[in-house]
Parts: structure tokens; sequence; C-alpha cells
């Protein structure tokens, strides 16, 4: 008797909890004025509406950076311009911290109460498609997206042939080197370099170790987001590369870059040459001095005597807009402002934040910086599109942990294949089935 | 006779030894990441990984960046408002453990039983498995945007923790009932034996709820991550160190981060100095013999 009160309590708990958390799930609801498929939008014509002003109240999400007063609070300047700009809006702004990253997270936690205007990282698409917490672009702003910007950008926000997003920066890692330890000779293969010295690579994490896996044939959703490719790590390809890597995890010369061994060994000499991205230049600078950084595109690693080039993931970060906001076009017509160039430019003075706009590209400062030319190159030579599809979830886990284990010499030449073999099995199935 | 004794005083000198050792290497054990944190937060050399573990250099520098540089992460910021939500709940809380614990001691009524059995299984659960239920009652009641994030975050360390009531209800136990019964005699209510007799008996008790109550704020990161949201002038101090281990800033915040880790751990040991006092002489002086 006390047993079936017991387990009667415990149902009744599960069942009230477990609806409490149903109730993010359904989409947005009882905002008559945006249904949710039909959130298809377009910015106003400016020049033509000419009545009287319009009171807007938005809600514009960045991160945290980009709302430092000492570097100039790009994010309030920008906006204060753009209603500069249109004097038949009067916009008042509400700003708030959300790093692009951390969009997924935040705004699908509540859709209808996220900002209007957001920053996101395109691998966090997927998910607030799903959650009905971005708009499809469409006219003038989809026009300047596909007109200004690289293929490979407008793809990388692009899901079933909608663009979802204003791409402002990539996102993708690349070599960092001390050109006073190795010359443009060496950096083009990691054998030479790791003859001169140490070189650092976090293996233990998945965002880099699919370079070498890649860089020998092998491919990621079909180097797409054709989830019915799969991932292909499996077969002699693949073996191949888990054999190299267990040889490069015992050269003395290797150091796996888990917590910042990379940077440390840059600063105090031991370390030739590292891998990150844009993000820790300002760390090299005041490690190594800033005229003995170096940047350059992925090296070539030697596969049973073939030069194949690493090849990194590449994504974006970009502008949404929220299909629930009240003022539609204005939202579309900020975002398209905030990735506009004039933005980008500001947004690269300020901060460093390498532009996707090709008129700003070819701006002399920019087209001169040592971090734009490498990170370009990675991105046109040697990197692939990071997928974004729904089963890319799956990847991470096994792979980061496919890493710790040949660094902890759990991965021999023996079991090379058996463990490639499992390795390939656990990123093609779910964990939640 | 003077063999034997030396033998036992050998015997005793080699088990306080053994004794000795085995506390003395717990006692690293414990310490040693404790000291390594201090260490780091004084540490001059930036980032996330050295290859010795006493600092080259030592220097104040993380601390006053801490305070110094709040464009990007506030500190200070985040450090008040963990401070008032932590006194908030710390109040609210004790009272509300305390009260829970003495009705479910003293009182006896119908539903004692089967409601000690429901919290019972109710705190099995973890708490943030409600959390996104909890954000959509708060945002229905208007208490999930501006200034209202604060309330809210109190009644969210607060509210559950009438549940917690065993230890405190355990040791109200252990109270004798002649002490209410006399007072009852005197003509006490119930109120009034609860605030005159057994608090000033169960002392140590109430420095243990007080002290887990105020603690919590301090370390609860998920509630605060999910109700904040995007309002960064509500973040406590545990979103933003957090924060400050993210790509972009482990390196230049990292030893920042290991100084806000010593200082959170400031407001805590004050509040235990303040109390710990009362840990000691709970029960002198009430029931002789």
């Amino acid at each position: 008797m006390k047993k079936k009160v017991l387990a009667l309590l415990m149902a009744a708990a599960m069942v009230v909890t477990m609806a409490g958390c149903g109730k993010d799930t359904p989409p947005a609801q009882g905002n008559g004025s945006t249904p949710a498929n039909t959130n298809e939008s377009t910015p106003a014509d400016n020049q033509g509406g000419s009545e009287e002003t319009k009171d807007v109240a938005l809600t514009v999400w960045a991160p945290s950076e980009d709302q430092n007063d000492e570097t100039g609070n790009w994010l309030k300047t920008m906006c204060e311009q753009f209603n500069a700009a249109h004097p038949e809006w009067n916009i008042t702004f509400t700003y708030g911290v959300c790093a692009e990253g951390d969009a997924k997270a935040t705004v699908t936690q509540d859709v209808e109460a996220a900002a209007d205007v957001y920053m996101f990282a395109n691998d966090n698409l997927t998910d607030l498609i799903a959650s009905n917490g971005i708009a499809k672009l469409g006219g003038s702003t989809l026009e300047y997206v596909q007109n200004n910007m690289s293929q490979a950008l407008v793809d990388s926000v692009t899901v079933d042939g909608s663009v979802y997003g204003v791409p402002f920066t990539t996102n993708t890692w690349f070599m960092y080197y001390n050109k006073s330890l190795l010359t443009e000779d060496d950096i083009k293969s990691l054998e030479t370099m790791l003859e001169k010295g140490k070189v650092a690579f976090p293996l233990s994490n998945s965002w880099y170790i699919a370079s070498f896996y890649v860089a020998n044939g092998c491919s990621l959703f079909g180097d797409g987001n054709d989830e019915a490719a799969g991932i292909d790590f499996g077969g002699d390809k693949a073996v191949a590369v888990t054999n190299y890597l267990v040889d490069l995890a015992a050269n003395p010369n290797f150091v796996n870059d888990g917590a910042g061994e990379g940077l440390a060994g840059m600063a105090d000499g031991s370390v030739v040459a590292f891998f990150s991205g844009s993000w820790d230049y300002g760390n090299v600078v005041n490690a190594i001095g800033e005229e003995n950084v170096g940047a350059a595109q992925l090296p070539t690693i030697n596969i049973d005597g073939a030069d194949k080039s690493l090849m990194s993931f590449f994504g974006s970060k970009a502008i949404g807009v929220n299909p629930n906001c009240d003022d539609m076009e204005v939202a579309v017509a900020l975002a398209a402002y905030l990735g506009g160039e004039e933005a980008q430019k500001a947004h690269y003075d300020m901060r460093n934040i390498l532009p996707t706009n090709t008129t700003v590209l070819a701006d002399p400062a920019i087209a001169s910086d040592i971090v734009a030319i490498a990170s370009d190159e990675c991105i046109a030579n040697t990197s692939i599109m990071q997928p974004y599809c729904p089963a890319m979830n799956n990847y991470w886990t096994p792979a980061e942990n496919f890493g710790k284990s040949i660094i902890a010499k759990e991965v021999t030449h023996d079991n090379a294949a058996e463990k490639t073999e499992m390795l390939n099995t656990s990123v093609n199935s779910s964990v939640v089935e | 006779m003077r063999e034997k004794h030396g033998s036992a005083k050998t015997r005793r000198f080699i088990s306080n030894t053994v004794v000795h050792i085995v506390l003395a290497v717990l006692a690293f054990i414990w310490l040693f990441p404790i000291l390594w944190v201090i260490l780091t937060s004084f540490r001059a050399e930036p980032g996330s990984y050295v290859t010795t573990f006493f600092p080259k250099g030592y220097t104040f520098a993380n601390y006053r960046k801490l305070f110094a540089d709040t464009t990007v992460l506030n500190f200070p910021q985040m450090f008040m408002n963990t401070l008032i939500i932590a006194i908030f709940s710390c109040i609210i809380s004790s009272f509300m453990v305390l009260s829970v614990s003495y009705c479910m001691s003293r009182l006896r009524f119908k539903f004692r039983k089967p409601f000690m059995n429901i919290a019972m299984i109710l705190t099995l659960f973890p708490g943030f498995m409600s959390m996104i239920a909890v954000y959509y009652i708060l945002k229905a009641i208007g208490l999930s945007e501006g200034a209202m994030i604060r309330v809210a975050l109190v009644m969210v360390y607060s509210g559950g923790t009438g549940l917690g009531f065993y230890v405190a209800k355990g040791f109200f136990d252990t109270i004798p009932k002649a002490l209410d019964e006399a007072a009852f005699l005197d003509g006490a209510t119930k109120f009034q034996v609860f605030t005159r007799i057994t608090m000033p008996l169960s002392k140590p008790i109430i420095v243990y709820t007080v002290l887990t109550s105020f603690m919590a704020p301090w370390t609860d990161f998920i509630f605060a991550k999910v109700i904040c949201r995007a309002e960064s002038q509500y973040f406590t101090v545990a979103i933003g160190l957090w924060r400050m281990l993210e790509r972009e800033y482990i390196n230049s915040w990292y030893t920042s981060f290991a100084a806000g880790a010593v200082l959170i751990s400031i407001p805590i040991a004050i509040v235990f100095l303040a109390t710990q006092k009362f840990y000691a002489d709970g029960m002198s002086g009430a029931v002789k013999g």
C-alpha cells in the first residue's frame, strides 16, 4: 500500500515536472500578427515612407565586447546611427548581452521574450529554426547578402534554400607561428615543423581533430548538410589517419593543446606554432611580440607518402531577426544595417572583427592584416564548411573522446582499425534514440 | 613495570604518528586546490596554462582588474547583485526552514506523515529539472524582466527551501518536550515557545541553516543563467566567472577568475566567522543532568 502511494506520488511529480519542461517546445502562440510559417519579411522601402514618425521599440542582443565603452560601444553607436538614418522611425533600443554561441540556448528558452535582433553562430541555426526563433530573409536584405558576400558564407546561413541571417564575420581556426623560429617554407608541412620544434595542436578538441580525417578524404554529410550521406570516417583512409595520429601523439615534439599549453609554450619559446583563431591574435602578440607573429593557412600532413592539407571547419557569425517581433520591417532593416558595409568597417576598426562584405575586405588596411589574410586563405584553401544539420550533434562527443584516447595512448597501431570503426559507428548514431 | 609503561608510551606515540600522517595527507589533499586557486589569483603571468606550480611573479593586478575593468565583465555589479540576493534569500529561507522544521517536530496533525513523505520524494528530484517551468511561471507573474529579476532569484532560492527541513527537524526532536510543556503551563503560545525556547537552544542548526542558505546563491549557476537570460546588469557572480572561461576571455581573465573565486569566499567566510561561536554552546545551560 505504502509503496503504491509512493509510486503514485513519484509519477505525479514526474508528470508535473515534464509538463513544465514541455512548455518551451510549442512555438510562440497568440501573436496573431506573425503566424509561424509566413514570416518571410521584407524591409521597408526607406525612401518611400515619409508620413509621420513611427515609434518602435527594439531589443538587440550582442556579446558584451560589442557594448564595451572603451572600444567605442559598437552596438550602441551603430544602432543610434541607424536610428538617425531613418527619420521615419523613432526607435527606442534595449540592449542585452548574449554571445553568438549562446543564442541557441538563450533565444530558444523563450522565443517570445527574446531579442528582436540578435547575433548567432551559424551552427545554432537548426535549433533556432526548429523553435521558430529566426525569420527567413527576403527582399533587399537577401539581395545584399547574396551580392556582397562569398557563396561559402551565404551557404553557411542557408537552410533548404532560404537565407536566415546576415553573416558579419567568419569563424574558423588557422595556424599561428613564431616567425623568428620558422620560415615560410617550414610552415607548409607539419612534418617539417615538428622537426624544427614543438608544435601544439588541440587533438582532444573535436572542432580541430576532424581536420586530419577530412585531409585524407573522409567527409561529413557529403561536405555539406546532407544528412543522408552521414559522416564517413570509415575504411582504410580513416585508419591511415588514426595511425598517423598515434605516431603524432608519440612524437616528443607534439604537444596536446588541451588547456592553453600552445599559447603558454609560444610565450616561453618552447612551442613554435599552434592552432587557434582570430580571437587569440592579441594574446599571441602579447606572448611573442608583434614582429614575430606569423599566421597562415593550415599545413600539409604526410599520410602514406602523400602530402595532404589539413582541413579546418569554418562557420560564420550572423545577425538574425526574431519572427515574433512586432515591427518586422524595422528589425530586418536593422539586421541588414548591422551586417552592412559601414557597420562591418566599424566593427573591424573597433574590435578587429574580420568583415565578410567583399568591399570592406578589399579595404587596404584589412587586406594587409595578417589575421585577415590567414583566415581568408584558410577558408579558401584549407577548410570545409562546418556542417550544422541536426545529425552533426552526434559528432562532437565521440570525436572528442577519440582524441583523448589517442593522447592517452589507448589507441595503438594494433587496434587502430577497430577503434576507427567504433568511432565511425558512434558519430553516425544518435545517443537519444 | 617500567618497561611496560614505556611500551604503552611507544605504542601511543606510534598510533599518534600514524594518525597525524593520515590527517596531514588528507589536509594536503583538501587544501591543495584552495592553495592553487589562491596562488593563481596572485599570479603575474597571464593565461590558463603554466609549467610551474608556484607563480614566477606575484601581483595584485588580477584583483584590481576585477574591479577596474568593468566594461566587458562588470564584476563589482555582479558581486553586489549576488550579495543582495544572498542576504534576502538567507533571511527568508532560514525562517522558512526553521518554521517548517518546528511544525514537523512539535505539532501533530493528520497530514504530517504523508507530507513528510512527499517532501522526501520531492527533494530527491534535482531542482533544475523544473527550471523552464519556473521561468515561465515567473514570466507569467511579470518577474522575468528588469529589476524584478532580483526578486525572482530570491524567490527561486528561498521558495523551495521549506522542503529541506529534515536536518533541522531531527535537531528539534532532540530538545526535550518537557521544556515546551513547562512553557505552555506558564501560558506561552506555540510561537513564543518556538522563539523563546526552541530557537535559543538550536543555535548550531540555525547557524547551519543560515550558512547553507547564504551560500546557495553564490554557487548556483543554472537558475541564474535561465532567469537572467541576456540582462547583463542582473548577472550573478557564477555567470560572470563562467564567462571568464570562454575562449575569447580565458587567456586574459583566467587569473582574475581565480581572484574572483577567492573573493566570493569572503562574504561566506564572514558569515561563518560571525556565527561559528554559536556552534559550540547550543545546549549548554538548558538541560542539566
